[in-house]
């Protein structure tokens, strides 16, 4: 299969340059955090000897006077999403390999686009200007990767016939293996990809594991990898800002809850319950968090969902004071069945909760509500108590 | 960059409790309280306490009040704040 690699390199750079073209020229350091570390993710060009992942501190003994700049994942992650959108205008299969990386396959496209020419014009006419994507196309994803990449911004290159005069040369740093296995290549005297092609691929296997049959297939080009395309789910999403920053776990419950409350009471799940959710935060200074959850039976109910959410947002605390929350479904589904409470006081309190949802749909408005404690040790009397609809 | 969801504040929003409400508020010369302005112009009896928080200094906005739990002629308890940022005066329950 035939496949067209779009790449954009520094692609979290270049989302900043486009927000912010004062930082054009200046240096800068695209930063994120991961668990207590600050990380480098991304740089501006002049800077010389910093790679991703790097340790800020290590990144700022080299280059102390670079500017730095939070990263915005749900930015970068809004304008991928949009280019890949917009490249599935060219074709319906459509692969996200990481922000900045897809792949597309092209074969059966001839009806529409004549040669390789109109298939690049079309896709670099889906890409931003500003971004000049390279773009390769070979019969597998790697040499489609490298064609990619050894064009010029804006450029492109086919792969056709024999590759084994392109691969020969190129270093063996190209090679998508863990940063051990590239060591240990060069230590063998490894370093480019001629090099590891003519050995026999019985010493990679020995030496390297699983791992070297894949070093050495593809050192001579063959790459197996499948395309996987994009998928359509049906996404809903809900959001709010709460009143005060604030570092209180059962403030954000009680906003999670009020945006559950909201999803199952309008008419966007249609009798469906919730199979797949993600949860995801912004603190004041910009740092998002996010976790996926998955539920065995659908939850029906907001209580039934509350009780999972709770306990991971007691898991996986939030890296400083929440400004947002938001809550997206990913997947729905149906009951399998619901069975009614024996217990008679159990069941006078679910008429109760129909009838105060039944004034609730018939004014427009919730009409009976809860006092909640949020921060009852706060200083600040406004703090300590929220009002939110009863049963929610 | 998270989309702006354009909801306004309705009624089935997460909402505080016990929200300040503006009081119009007479001082004398010392920065205390005289009288306060509710249905009518009351006086101040006493101070009974008197109180200061501050909180929230990384914001923009920061938390600075003054706290008076005050006895009116009428015999009616207040407790009412001086917001020490604008200057304004609230009445709330503490």
């Amino acid at each position: 299969m035939r496949l067209l690699c779009v790449l954009l390199p520094h692609f979290p750079w270049s989302c900043e340059l486009q927000r912010r073209p004062d930082i054009a020229g200046r240096p800068a350091i695209v930063t994120y955090t991961e668990g207590s570390q600050r990380l480098v993710l991304e740089h501006s060009p002049d800077l010389e000897g910093l790679q991703p992942d790097m340790p800020l501190p290590q990144a700022l003994a080299r280059h102390g006077d670079a500017e730095l700049i939070q990263a915005d994942m749900p930015c970068y992650r809004s304008v991928w999403s949009r280019i890949l959108d917009t490249l599935e205008t060219v074709s319906p299969l459509v692969e996200d390999a990481e922000p900045g990386c897809a792949y597309i396959g092209v074969d059966g496209l001839h009806l529409i686009y004549p040669d390789d020419g109109a298939i690049i014009d079309a896709v670099r006419g889906a890409v931003t200007e500003n971004l000049s994507p390279r773009m390769g196309i070979a019969g597998n994803k790697f040499l489609a990767y490298l064609a990619a990449r050894r064009c010029p911004p804006g450029g492109h290159r086919v792969l056709t016939g024999d590759v084994d005069s392109f691969l020969k040369d190129l270093p063996g740093d190209v090679l998508p293996v863990s940063l051990k296995s590239r060591g240990r290549l060069r230590d063998f005297g490894l370093t480019t990809l001629g090099q590891i092609a003519a050995l026999t691929p019985g010493p990679f296997q020995s030496q390297f594991g699983p791992e070297g049959k894949k070093i050495w297939e593809l050192s001579r080009g063959i790459d197996a990898t499948p395309l996987y395309p994009r998928f359509m789910e049906e996404s809903i999403e809900e959001s709010t800002s709460l009143p005060s920053v604030t570092v209180s776990l059962d403030a954000v419950l009680v906003a999670m809850e009020s945006l559950l409350a909201r999803l199952f009471d309008g008419n966007i799940l249609k009798g469906r319950g919730i199979r797949g959710l993600t949860l995801w935060t912004r603190t004041w200074n910009a740092e998002d968090w996010k976790r996926n959850i998955s539920f065995k039976e659908p939850a029906m109910d907001v209580r039934s969902a509350i009780s999972r959410i709770k306990r991971i947002l007691e898991d996986y605390p939030q890296p400083g004071p929440v400004e947002q929350v938001g809550l997206r479904i990913t997947a729905l589904g149906y009951p399998r069945g619901r069975q009614k409470n024996l217990f008679s006081d159990i069941r006078a309190k679910e008429h109760l909760a129909e009838d105060i949802r039944q004034l609730e749909l018939r004014l427009g408005n919730p009409q009976v509500y809860t006092v909640k404690e949020v921060e009852p040790w706060s200083r600040i009397p406004e703090r300590r108590y929220a009002l939110t609809p009863t049963n929610r | 960059m998270v989309p702006d969801t354009g909801k306004t504040l309705r009624a089935d929003a997460y909402k505080p409790v016990n929200t300040p409400e503006a009081l119009k508020v007479e001082e004398d010369a010392s920065g205390l309280p005289h009288a306060v302005r509710l249905k009518r112009r009351q006086v101040v009896i006493s101070i009974e306490d008197k109180w200061r928080i501050d909180d929230e200094w990384w914001r923009a906005e920061p938390v600075s009040r003054r706290y008076y739990n005050v006895l009116l002629a009428s015999g009616q308890r207040l407790v009412l704040y001086k917001d020490l940022v604008t200057g304004e005066w609230y009445q709330q329950d503490y």
